[in-house]
């Protein structure tokens, strides 16, 4: 024990120094550069962009389930084309980068098909098809947590279920998914912190969010830290609350069964 | 109740579970199948109950056909009550409601008028008490008493065991298949398959043996035990009761 409270302290001290050391040496380079007021100036683009990620990280959490749930049933369905086609649209989609997606997906696909009708309608198409675009792609990984959690309910609970006379939807309904979704919410709730990050990639078609308000802001004032450190903090006022309920599910399910 | 089975044939993929395997019962509370494991009962009782379709023959059950149409099925379970060797009750929901959400859901009763029934139904069996644990707070055998409740809380025309007390301890086994005996007093038609030969005795009105996924002997269990024709049914015999 002893042993371990020097090695310890040491290791934290060490630390410390290094950090130390670090943020001395970066602030002296930039010197009297930092102007808090910079980002106090902005804050109103800022709080729209924040908004805007908020709104999107919702929306997509919806959509991704439904892609989820499809993506899900689709490789459990008894019709042989279907269930191939679902497995190697997963695998494509999990296999490439979202930055991909989201450029092919509306560059390519979505923006020549539904923008100008979405356009005079008034809606805002980068926002919509981003949301889209952001929701399959997450649904692709859910749908493999959901196919999982589904998988490891043993047989005998569809016999079972089967036996009592619950139709095939009454059985997901009442005896599959509440066990499944025990068992998943962990890695779900890990996902939709992917999620919530991943939504600062919506900025390269052009999506007012979060880090593209901050982008805009930090290339029109020259700013540096005071850009960085809202952007890292506007995330994490977002994922930790999902990361601290997902820790809270998982002690909390680990010894049920 | 009546039932008659005609060269039933069901394979997984290269083993034969039923090879053309015929049976007649004209009039029978208790039917009970007997004979080696891997011989074929659980796969009987699993068509007999409507679980599965055989590849070939069919089953008439009190005069109705069985078809292997999954909606016509449905309706066939729904009457009928199944229990498997272990591992019954859904794990999520306690006792009470592992008998009142069939009720509610599949049979149409009020929430209210199910959960009666699902208490009525632990009463009956001295069950009551444990109506509000998870299943996995209860003993095997209490597991498997809350299961037969749940069968028989909609009154099944016929009640199906699959070795109900495999999965069982000597006195869990007592506990559970004292249980069956009272429902056969008062009147259920059930068909089980059992390794435990006494209780078959005593409480079957007619006996089958399995092998080789046919039946080998049918027979009222007193000449079945005191004088089993088939070569494979004594050799069965004789080796079981041994000891």
């Amino acid at each position: 024990m002893k042993r371990h409270l020097l090695a310890n302290t040491l290791v934290a001290l060490a630390l410390v120094a290094l950090v130390g050391w670090l943020s001395t040496t970066v602030f002296a380079m930039l010197g009297t550069q930092t102007d808090w007021t910079k980002a106090w100036e902005y804050r109103e683009t800022l709080w729209r962009g924040w908004l805007v990620t908020l709104g999107i990280s919702i929306a997509a959490f919806c959509g991704s389930i439904v892609f989820g749930l499809l993506f899900m049933l689709g490789q459990r369905s008894p019709l042989v084309v279907v269930r191939w086609t679902c497995r190697a649209f997963l695998e494509f989609v999990r296999d490439t980068p979202l930055l991909v997606h989201l450029l092919f997906g509306y560059f390519v696909i979505f923006a020549p098909l539904i923008s100008r009708p979405l356009g005079e309608q008034g809606w805002d198409d980068k926002l919509l098809i981003g949301i889209l675009l952001l929701s399959v792609f997450e649904g692709a990984y859910l749908g493999e947590i959901l196919r999982g959690g589904v998988d490891s309910i043993p047989r005998t609970q569809w016999e079972s279920a089967r036996a009592v006379g619950f139709s095939k939807l009454q059985i997901y309904r009442y005896v599959i998914f509440p066990q499944a979704l025990r068992r998943v919410l962990p890695a779900m709730a890990g996902l939709f912190v992917s999620l919530i990050k991943d939504s600062s990639l919506l900025n390269v078609i052009g999506v007012a969010e979060y880090f593209y308000n901050t982008k805009n802001f930090i290339s029109r004032s020259y700013a540096g830290l005071e850009g960085y450190v809202p952007l890292a903090l506007g995330y994490l006022v977002l994922t930790l609350p999902v990361a601290w309920l997902s820790h809270w599910l998982e002690k909390r399910f680990r010894h049920e069964t | 109740m009546k039932l008659e089975a005609t060269s039933l044939v069901k394979t997984y993929g290269k083993t034969r579970a039923l090879d053309g395997l015929s049976l007649v019962v004209r009039d029978s509370r208790v039917l009970v199948f007997i004979g080696p494991s891997g011989g074929g009962k659980s796969t009987l009782l699993r068509v007999l109950g409507g679980l599965e379709t055989a590849d070939q023959g069919n089953v008439v059950v009190n005069g109705e056909t069985l078809t292997a149409d999954p909606a016509g099925l449905q309706a066939y379970r729904r009457k009928n009550g199944f229990l498997f060797q272990q591992f019954n009750l859904f794990p999520h929901l306690t006792a009470l409601r592992n008998i009142a959400l069939p009720l509610e859901k599949v049979h149409g009763h009020s929430p209210a008028d199910a959960r009666g029934m699902a208490e009525q139904a632990l009463d009956r069996f001295g069950l009551i008490d444990h109506g509000h644990k998870l299943p996995a707070q209860l003993s095997g055998g209490q597991q498997q008493r809350v299961g037969i409740a749940r069968a028989v809380a909609r009154k099944p025309e016929v009640l199906f065991l699959d070795e109900p007390t495999s999965a069982l301890d000597p006195e869990m086994t007592a506990e559970v298949l004292e249980l069956i005996q009272e429902l056969a007093e008062d009147g259920q038609d059930i068909i089980l398959s059992t390794h435990e030969m006494g209780f078959a005795k005593a409480v079957a009105d007619q006996v089958a043996f399995v092998a080789a996924g046919r039946i080998e002997e049918s027979a009222a269990p007193a000449g079945l035990f005191g004088d089993p024709q088939s070569p494979v049914c004594q050799r069965f015999l004789s080796k079981v009761m041994r000891y």
